[in-house]
């Protein structure tokens, strides 16, 4: 008998505890939690901020994508990485895995943007505006982006033909759905949804505040990108019109030094948008491959040609921000420091998209051409004036905005031919990641020609 | 529920000691146990009475025990590994009992987890290895002392850096994504096999271990259900027996090298070739860049200006100095030491294992070391006669320096890509770096930086064992396995991670902790002298949590300050928990009619907190049978056949790891931007994500000839993995670039053949021999159902995934050598017959195979009088090995890297046959990712020889001793290979995270080739 209960007894013992199997992560919540508060939205657009503000993407690589593609001799890949060398030489490969980070990086940006507008009536009413505002802001900049890269220029019409993205507009949650598995759409409708996120944004965003600055988009943050969008469509009344609100506004003005609107910690008066670096968000591709071990960077990746420093006068302050390292070989000073914000649309942009504008619609809104190239632009700089005349105008941008990110699209835009290369050539033209052709399937995804 | 589970323990514990009982009527045996052969005294055999196997002795280091038996006791059973059980009445002599060596295998006891089972009657497929086979060889990790010593069982060092990754496949590759290690279990207890840094299973001192089974069928596995896809490896370590305490020492000194080197240009060629290559890049530029008006501007002006550079105080042009920057990689004076001491011994009640043990072995690498102390406590305490408990506790502290992956410009192997123009030091004796070396130089690193670990592991558990009856018990283990580990980096102002920040410092801590709660009853019973019963039906639970934190900073005031507490600026820190928990329930019944025919069946429910709610659970079941044929009639007389079985198995495994905690959520995760808290997606769910399961089947044959001098197994099986957890791509477009699915399914086809011969036996000369040869065929037999291709070019790497082909099949352009008329390195297109110079137009195809076709270990042991030698040869063949670094260290240029001497056969003038392309600085002439680099890597190597002399037995005695032993040992002594890299054992720890990252070399370094002596001390 006693044996018989001791069995019984320790069989007890083999029943388990099945709810010992229920954990739950540490360091992560579930999607079902996430839009469940103000507060979780708002920490979920930081978050939006956060990705567009990858090195994959806006911290460095888009920005370095347009200078090597419009390198035209005047800057030279020299690093090792073959990524960017692919680039550099118009050689890209569908499997190059710095353009694939950058389509998932812009693509993760527009679904936590899709989410936030989904739930956007949980967001506190006061709020709801801006968050609502900035979220279609930065999707519209995402896309904005990646139709630069990944699709043939607006300039070179046939806009209805031309695929442009794939326009996503409703959040992923549970599962990927069908409305994933969608073709491109074309150009022409890709910058009107472009166009609609972005004017919509500028509806919603606030003025900014001046007792207390942020780093975030507002209303005229909008403004610039949409000044950006229309020049890049050829639309120059309406790019006109957006630089010339953001100039009047007053919000913004130049540095006093060319050298001071570079290498900061925090925004100038000159910033209109600004990506935030620190030591402890990293995120500057710029530096990293711009700048040279002595600041914390690699080997200097990026070398700047003697062609290039000859566009420059000898007074010119511009001129005087390339450094030459121990190499010998000359350098950007823009991003020579580490952990420091990448200015990415600034006030003298808006200037110079004011005065090419004007020039070319003959009119005079704001200021006259002579007043913001010659007056504002190279007064700043110490360069003597020089007359206003249409390749003026545009020397004086790439000069002004030189290594910033604009280059190609100058190009595309002006269609001007570029190391041997049409500013159509489909070798201009970043493949669609192959792993994006194999996960959509080829039937739906097409592949940009020439690939 | 936690109260729960406390309650359980409480109650095992409570109810062995509830139950207690004592016995009546005894007599006293005394008797002695010998050798039959040599009549030495056999110490540590079993003497029980029959049918009363509670009544028990062990005999001594004399061959004596003494015995209480009840009365009514007329038989005693004598038993002892290796040797054939015998009956003796009680009223015979049992003063001179002879027991008989069989075939060493077949009597073998065998760890089958939750129980044991003479290796005669398995009706799966177990390979033991025996700890004595491999105490003492100078090697950090256990792993590799199982090299080439079971079938089946391939073992890779990543590299020669010491204590680091080693991988194990039991049958091949048997997943995409989850896990491919199989399950190491410890006296019971899972053990860990993940670590924050270094290889988790170095920190186990081998020395302590009396075996290793490893079980890799899935009827053997299947008692491990869910844990046992990837086969197990069941490690039992030694235990004391009654009698006199035995003390061991042995200490040990020995040297490391690297197995092989290879060969770069010297400073003549290196220039010469140089400049050769700047002016062939001049001429395509249509520059005569000798001619002086050409020269401003040319590759010419470019390269001897990077000649100026590289040259340092010295010049190049006058040959005078010839750096062999390899030589500064290695430590030319690395060394290895150990002593180890144990005890073991105790009383009829009592018995005891203790250890202690100081291992320590410089890496060749500069700056890479190991050092580790390990001490064992094993207890077993007999309460009474039904009752039985038990500890077995080891502490360990392992130290190791540590060198970077092998993908940063710091690890010390990169140092070759410097020129040997360069001088090592300038003029001020400081070792020269960037910019006069092409790079930053790894030497400045080892210098100026440091990178170590402090890991202390502590595995344990302790056990009640209460027999109901002789029949019937009752077993519960509690055991934990907890890791503390502790790395501290710091890199000073000139080196590679700390220029440019003044210093950089970082500190990780972690810690984990595993616990796991066996409980068991094991039901035996012999019925009518016919039918032999034997069952265990139990639970188990295992917890794991882990915890890591860390925090790292610049700007340093001084370099002797490197604790973070003097970095002026804390660049970041975090700090992770990850959790998972099993709970399971088995069953297993063997049953064995007339001696004969053998069944087996089992089944395991395994629950994981790592699937969502409705696929939590797993049913893993395994059936199989054997026929020992041998024991029928007609085969009773055969003088040649002295034993045959038959065997076949079949089974359900899973595989639950490797793949996060969490995979089936859909999660989102802390982020920041502008130092505001964010939220970011992280995952996509997947709410259907169940168990990866194993599908296996073995047929087998185990036999002895000869009086089983001469006997083996051979296996045949089909291992298909199905619902692999694949992390298959999605739109980009959602946000997300994977979602984790189960799908696809893999395949693992193979035979083993083991053959053990006693090939010379006589009292003068013993000579036998063991060997293991096995082929194993891995097929992708569907991905995620829409591809059929996951092509792996990355730029330097081929890896593949592909339907009907093995995993990490090398796939990509095909190399076609050189044009005999300009130079230019040629591709196959896509048609197979025409060629381009145009990288991108080359076509893709199957250029080669990670995957070897065959493994074998040859082993020989030898006995002359006091001599014995053994000696290991172990081969891997049909495999290759991609040199990832090709695209630098054998690119005609295309940097400034220094280049591999095959360069020296480039193509020099039209007509020229080589497969060496025509110099060219930066001119990217056949420096893609291709067959090119792609190498066979087929070796043999002579992986271990141990020679040593016992004094004999009338010497010993004098000394006052038990035993003495003089040895001399060596690791991977000759390699065998036409690999023309370092070593061709390798897969660099730059890309090991996934399972198709196979053969792949990026200035991995070479293997440890080891000479070491010793003294082995018994008394």
């Amino acid at each position: 008998m006693k044996k018989i209960i001791t069995i019984i007894y320790s069989s007890l013992l083999i029943v388990g505890c099945s709810k010992e199997l229920d954990l739950k992560p540490t360091q992560s919540i579930d999607e079902a939690d996430v839009f469940t508060s103000d507060a979780n939205i708002k920490a979920a657009l930081n978050g939006a901020y956060d990705v567009v503000s990858n090195a994959s993407f806006m911290g460095g690589d888009i920005q370095l994508y347009a200078e090597l593609l419009g390198a035209d001799k005047e800057i030279e890949w020299v690093g090792t990485y073959n990524e960017p060398d692919e680039v550099y030489r118009k050689a890209m490969l569908t499997n190059n895995v710095y353009i694939r980070d950058t389509w998932l990086y812009g693509y993760k940006a527009v679904n936590i943007c899709n989410n936030i507008l989904e739930a956007i009536n949980i967001v506190d009413e006061n709020d709801r505006d801006r968050v609502q505002g900035e979220a279609l802001f930065l999707r519209g900049q995402v896309y904005f982006e990646l139709v630069k890269l990944f699709a043939k220029p607006y300039s070179a019409g046939n806009t209805a033909a031309n695929p442009g993205l794939q326009l996503i507009s409703e959040p992923t949650v549970g599962d990927i759905s069908d409305a994933n598995r969608v073709p491109r759409s074309s150009l022409e409708d890709t910058y009107a949804f472009i166009l609609d996120d972005l004017k919509q944004a500028k509806e919603l965003l606030p003025e900014p505040d001046l007792d207390e600055p942020t780093v975030y988009a507002n209303k005229y943050v909008a403004a610039a990108v949409l000044s950006r969008v229309y020049l890049q469509m050829g639309d120059y009344p309406n790019a006109r019109q957006e630089a010339n609100e953001v100039i009047e506004s007053g919000y913004y003005s130049l540095t006093a030094n060319y050298t001071d609107e570079f290498n900061n910690t925090s925004n100038t008066s000159e910033d209109i948008f600004a990506l935030q670096v620190s030591a402890q968000h990293d995120e500057n591709d710029m530096h990293l491959f711009w700048s040279i071990i002595d600041y914390g960077a690699r080997e200097g990746d990026v070398a700047i040609l003697q062609k290039h420093l000859n566009l420059y006068t000898a007074q010119d302050k511009r001129r005087a921000l390339f450094y030459i390292d121990d190499q010998d070989i000359y350098r950007s000073g823009k991003w020579k420091l580490q952990y420091k914000n990448i200015p990415f649309i600034r006030l003298a942009e808006m200037y110079l998209t004011r005065a090419e504008c004007n020039f070319r619609l003959g009119g005079d809104l704001g200021a006259t051409p002579d007043e913001d190239m010659n007056e504002t632009i190279r007064a700043r700089v110490g360069a003597d004036p020089i007359a206003v005349t249409l390749s003026n105008i545009l020397m004086e941008r790439r000069l002004e905005l030189a290594h910033e990110g604009q280059r190609i699209h100058d190009i595309k835009r002006l269609k001007q031919p570029v190391d041997g290369f049409e500013y159509d050539a489909n070798k201009l033209v970043m493949p669609i990641p192959i792993r994006e052709i194999n996960a959509v399937g080829e039937n739906i995804l097409k592949q940009n020609d020439g690939y | 529920m936690r109260k729960l589970l406390k309650l359980c323990l409480l109650t095992g514990v409570s109810l062995l000691f509830y139950l207690s009982a004592t016995y009546a009527q005894t007599r006293s045996l005394k008797g002695r146990i010998t050798d039959s052969k040599d009549r030495s005294p056999i110490a540590g055999a079993t003497v029980e009475a029959k049918n009363n196997p509670r009544s028990s002795a062990v005999t001594d280091s004399d061959g004596s025990f003494a015995l209480s038996v009840p009365e009514n006791t007329t038989t005693l059973v004598i038993s002892f590994i290796g040797f054939q059980t015998i009956e003796m009445p009680v009223n015979g002599n049992l003063a001179d009992i002879q027991l008989t060596a069989t075939s060493r295998s077949l009597n073998e006891v065998v760890v089958v987890g939750f129980g044991t089972r003479i290796k005669k009657d398995l009706t799966g497929n177990i390979a033991k290895v025996k700890g004595s086979e491999v105490q003492n060889m100078p090697v950090s990790n256990f792993n590799q002392a199982l090299q080439g010593r079971a079938a089946g069982v391939f073992v890779e060092g990543n590299s020669g850096k010491v204590g680091e990754g080693v991988k194990v496949l039991i049958r091949g590759v048997g997943s995409i994504s989850a896990s491919t290690s199989p399950l190491y279990v410890i006296d019971g207890v899972p053990v860990n096999n993940s670590s924050y840094s270094g290889n988790p299973m170095a920190d186990i001192n081998f020395n302590d271990i009396e075996s290793f089974d490893i079980l890799k069928d899935a009827s053997a596995a299947a008692i491990y259900g869910s844990r046992a896809a990837n086969g197990v490896v069941l490690i039992t370590t030694k235990r004391g027996k009654a009698g006199k305490t035995n003390f061991q020492v042995n200490t040990q000194y020995g040297f490391n090298k690297p197995t092989r080197l290879r060969k770069f240009l010297n400073a003549q060629q290196y220039v010469d070739l140089l400049r050769e290559a700047a002016i062939n890049s001049d001429h395509i530029d249509g520059i005569d860049p000798l001619d002086p008006d050409q020269y401003e501007d040319s590759w010419l002006e470019a390269a001897e200006g990077r000649l100026d550079r590289y040259s340092g105080w010295a010049d190049w042009k006058t040959g005078e100095i010839n750096t062999d920057w390899q030589k500064h990689a290695f430590n030319d004076n690395a060394r290895n030491s150990a002593i180890d001491i144990s005890a073991s011994g105790g009383t009829e009640k009592t018995k005891f294992y203790i250890s202690a043990s100081y291992n320590n072995q410089d890496g060749i690498l500069i700056g890479n070391k190991f050092k580790r102390l390990s001490t064992r406590i094993n207890l077993d305490q007999t309460v009474s006669d039904q009752f039985k408990i038990g500890i077995n506790l080891s502490l360990a502290q392992t130290n190791a320096g540590r060198v970077q992956t092998d993908n940063e410009f710091s690890t010390p192997m990169q140092i070759v890509a410097l020129t040997p123009v360069t001088p090592f030091r300038d003029l001020d004796g400081v070792v020269y770096n960037s910019p006069t070396t092409t790079y930053s130089n790894p030497y400045v690193d080892y210098e100026n930086g440091k990178f170590k670990s402090l890991i202390y592991r502590n595995i344990g558990n302790i056990y009640g064992q209460y027999n109901f009856s002789s029949s019937l018990y009752f077993r519960t283990e509690l055991g934990a396995d907890i890791q503390n580990q502790n790395d501290d980096q710091f890199y000073g102002f000139n080196t590679d991670f700390g220029s440019g920040s003044n210093g950089y410092g970082e500190s990780g801590w972690y810690r984990s902790l595993d616990y796991n709660i066996n409980n068991y009853f094991n039901y035996k019973k012999t019925f009518a002298d016919l039918h032999d019963l034997e069952a265990v039906a139990g639970m188990s639970y295992q917890r794991y949590n882990s915890e890591y934190a860390n925090v790292y900073g610049e700007q340093f005031p001084v370099e002797s300050l490197q604790k973070l507490e003097s970095a002026a600026l804390i660049k970041g820190g975090t700090s992770v928990e990850n959790n998972s928990s099993f709970l399971s329930y088995f069953i297993r019944a063997n049953y064995k009619f007339n001696n004969k025919y053998l069944f087996t069946f089992s089944s395991r429910i395994d629950g994981s907190s790592v699937f969502g709610n409705d696929e939590k659970y797993g049913f893993f079941p395994a059936v199989s049978a054997g026929w020992i044929v041998s024991e029928e009639r007609f085969l009773h007389n055969s003088d040649v056949i002295s034993f045959l079985k038959l065997r076949g198995s079949w089974g359900l495994t899973g595989n639950a790891d490797g793949f996060g905690s969490f995979s089936h959520m859909g999660l989102w995760s802390g982020a920041s931007y502008n130092a505001v808290g964010a939220l970011s997606p992280t995952q996509l769910a997947n709410r259907h994500l169940r168990w990866e399961k194993s599908n296996q089947v073995d047929i087998g044959l185990d036999f002895g000839l000869f009086n089983n001098r001469i006997s083996g197994e051979i296996d045949l099986y089909n291992r298909k993995t199905q619902d692999l957890i694949f992390e298959v791509p999605v739109p980009g477009n959602s946000g997300f670039s994977t979602q984790t699915v189960n799908i696809g399914s893999m395949q693992n086809k193979g035979v083993e053949f083991v053959i053990n011969s006693e090939n010379i036996s006589n009292k003068l000369f013993r000579w036998s021999s063991t060997l293991n040869i096995s082929m194993n065929k891995n097929k992708i037999v569907k991905l995620d159902g829409l591809q059929t291709i996951i092509p792996g070019n990355d730029g330097r790497y081929l890896n593949s995934l592909m339907v009907g082909q093995s995993i990490g099949i090398f796939y990509g352009p095909k190399y076609a050598g050189v044009d005999p008329q300009n130079g230019d390195a040629l591709y196959y297109k896509a048609d197979g017959k025409t060629t381009t110079n145009d990288y991108n137009e080359a076509g893709d195809f199957i250029v080669g195979n990670p995957n070897p076709k065959l493994i074998a270990g040859l082993g020989n042991t030898l006995s002359f009088g006091n001599i014995q030698l053994s000696f290991l040869f172990q081969g891997v063949f049909g495999n290759q090995v991609m040199n990832g670094a090709g695209t630098f260290m054998t690119s005609g240029f295309n940097g400034y890297d220094n280049q591999t001497t095959d360069q020296l056969n480039r193509w020099q003038k039209p007509g020229d046959i080589t497969d060496v392309p025509q110099l060219r600085l930066r001119g990217a002439n056949g420096n893609g990712a291709s067959s090119r680099y792609i190498y066979d890597a087929d070796y043999v190597r002579l992986k271990n020889l141990t020679i040593s002399y016992s004094l004999s037995a009338a010497v010993v005695k004098k000394l006052r001793l038990a035993s003495a032993k003089f040895y001399v040992t060596g690791v991977n002594l000759l390699t065998f290979t036409g690999y023309p890299g370092w070593d061709p054992e390798v897969n660099t720890d730059a890309r090991t995270s996934s399972n198709r990252n196979q053969g792949s070399d990026f200035y991995a370094a070479p293997q440890i080739k080891n000479i070491s002596v010793g003294l082995n001390i018994g008394f």
